[in-house]
């Protein structure tokens, strides 16, 4: 396969000045040497091939960010090798920037005070797309969403979620082999979320674009992603595809009950570990009226925590819910992998 | 080319958006130029001649008038918009265009300025040429105004670039933006006509670059007692500024890129 993006023991550390508090800190701090280092990024490598949809998480701060700056050539790495196409792209940051998008789900590429056509047009000047693969792009946009109403509304007057797609589309415009797409449907509503991902899916599948997305959504990540890189403190804890982190786990049910009058939480938990003393990896929480229990099915079934619970508490309603990424991730970081 | 033109043409367009904003700037600069025609009127009055510096009243108020208006002109809050764009970490999208993100951002504001020069600075001028009964001389000064005016402008944009990459290492351009506001309003002759500075002051400030700015091309309209020598050397002064200025901010933005850390995400 074509490999697009090849990182080869990548490190980024950050120098940071130790600030002190107060006036007089502050004073000092003007003539301050005393740096610390930071390392945001530890260690990495990884290759991506054409046409894959990579989703990239992890929590705030994990070092998403410093990397897909990294891959767009605006962050020298402090050692290792990186090639994206091929190149090296923060010594060609111009080249780079004609073969990828970047999509910023807070912030705008757009013209903020101009119709999106103009903004696309001058985009397209800039990215010396031609005329016709312009007009074909355009036309392939509007066959998959309903662009149309938006060409001649400035940035202003639109919605975030409008704004996004329109982003989205702008960062398309001149077919580059990478599109990066940074929480692409943060703050979005339910409709708006699954028209983005729609989007996505159809570009990705149309033009062969190499997609690399982070994002907290998880739903993301399940329509979209068949690939999932997991970062955290910098280091990469889990690259593989979506299917084997679901297969890893997919021993983890979740049983969900609705209680009928008061109960207190830390006494079932009390109950439930003396019932299956052999269980190592269950966790119960509750979540409104719901309590949930997270357990592993050949170690506690499902069956009989829900007959034990029955035993002494009346239950309303319940729900069995297999695991989801969320978890995943959470165990992950918990370090139960 | 095509894609200068373009970026050139978005400066234009997005102005025209903002067509109050055109408005309030005329207004704006009208209420200056009453405080300036009393404020240099009294000074004529209390002084009792006709001619200080070699410049009557009438002399000053032309400079000052079209010094104001080129005010308006190169007024681009460059260093503000590098600034929010740093802080907010928006660079970053700059920074992945196609193109070197200063020459990106200058053609934009080329074009912002395109605009202003025909809805402030012609309207200005002729004004001026007609309440002053054509005391303008209109030859081939105007042609060395105009290409002096252009290379003013380069090095305005190069001035503005160099302070606002300084941001880039302070984070904060309040004070820094200041202090070149003050010396290029009061160095460049854009306030105060260089003529008078006292002696030693201005030949200082003839060395300096902000001069460059706006007394250069306005003696180049005004002053009709300019030899073809003066006029030539006057504009290869500039001309070297602009070749450092262009060289130095390169390599200053170069080398600060090198140890950028674009802020948030």
């Amino acid at each position: 396969m074509n490999r697009i993006i090849e990182f080869e023991n990548i490190t980024k550390e950050f120098k940071i000045l130790n600030r002190r508090e107060g006036l007089k800190g502050s004073i000092k701090d003007l003539v301050s040497k005393n740096y610390s280092v930071i390392r945001a990024v530890n260690d990495i490598s990884l290759s991506i091939g054409k046409g894959e949809i990579v989703g990239y998480l992890g929590p705030n701060g994990a070092g998403k960010s410093t990397t897909i700056k990294m891959m767009t050539g605006v962050l020298e790495p402090t050692s290792g090798t990186i090639a994206v196409n091929g190149k090296i792209p923060y010594k060609n940051r111009c080249q780079n920037a004609r073969n990828i998008g970047v999509v910023f789900g807070q912030r705008t590429q757009l013209w903020w005070a101009l119709p999106m056509i103009e903004s696309l047009k001058i985009l397209k000047d800039i990215y010396q797309v031609s005329d016709e693969a312009y007009k074909s792009q355009l036309a392939l946009y509007e066959s998959i969403i309903n662009v149309k109403p938006l060409y001649n509304k400035t940035v202003r007057e639109m919605s975030l979620g409008q704004r996004t797609l329109c982003d989205i589309l702008a960062a398309f415009l001149h077919n580059p082999s990478v599109i990066f797409l940074d929480e692409p449907t943060i703050g979005l509503d339910v409709s708006m979320k699954s028209k983005i991902r729609h989007l996505i899916k159809e570009l990705n599948a149309r033009q062969k674009t190499t997609v690399i997305l982070t994002t907290h959504d998880i739903g993301d990540v399940d329509a979209l992603c068949e690939r999932i890189i997991i970062i955290d403190k910098g280091s990469m804890i889990y690259d593989d595809t979506a299917g084997n982190l679901k297969k890893y786990f997919g021993a983890y049910r979740t049983l969900k009950l609705k209680i009928k009058g008061e109960y207190i939480l830390s006494d079932i938990i009390q109950a439930l570990e003396l019932r299956f003393l052999n269980q190592t990896s269950m966790v119960v929480r509750t979540s409104e009226e719901w309590i949930s229990i997270l357990s592993k099915e050949d170690e506690a079934p499902i069956m009989e925590i829900l007959m034990f619970m029955q035993g002494f508490i009346l239950i309303n309603d319940i729900k069995i819910e297999e695991i989801n990424t969320e978890d995943i991730i959470k165990k992950i970081y918990e370090g139960n992998i | 080319m095509n894609k200068f033109l373009t970026l050139i043409k978005s400066g234009i367009l997005v102005t025209l958006r903002f067509r109050l904003g055109v408005f309030v700037t005329i207004i704006g600069n009208l209420i200056y130029l009453i405080i300036v025609y009393f404020l240099w009127r009294s000074i004529y009055l209390s002084s009792g001649n006709n001619v200080l510096n070699g410049m009557t009243f009438e002399d000053t108020m032309i400079y000052l008038v079209l010094a104001s208006s080129m005010f308006t002109l190169l007024e681009s809050y460059l260093t503000w918009r590098m600034h929010e764009d740093i802080q907010s970490g928006k660079i970053i999208l700059d920074l992945i265009k196609p193109m070197g993100y200063q020459l990106y951002k200058s053609l934009g504001l080329i074009g912002e300025m395109l605009f202003k020069l025909v809805t402030t600075l012609l309207p200005t001028f002729i004004v001026v040429y007609f309440l002053s009964n054509f005391h303008i001389q209109l030859g081939i000064n105007l042609i060395f105004f105009f290409l002096s005016m252009i290379i003013g402008i380069v090095i305005s944009l190069c001035i503005d670039f160099l302070v606002g990459t300084i941001c880039l290492y302070t984070q904060s351009i309040w004070g820094v933006n200041m202090i070149k506001e003050v010396l290029v309003l009061l160095l460049s002759g854009a306030v105060i006509p260089l003529n008078f500075f006292p002696q030693p002051l201005k030949n200082i400030t003839m060395y300096l670059p902000f001069q460059a700015i706006y007394n250069a091309p306005l003696q180049q309209l005004l002053n009709t007692e300019l030899s073809i020598y003066t006029r030539f050397s006057s504009m290869g002064i500039q001309l070297i500024w602009l070749v450092a200025l262009l060289l130095i901010c390169k390599v200053f933005w170069w080398k600060s890129l090198r140890i950028i850390t674009v802020n948030g995400g």
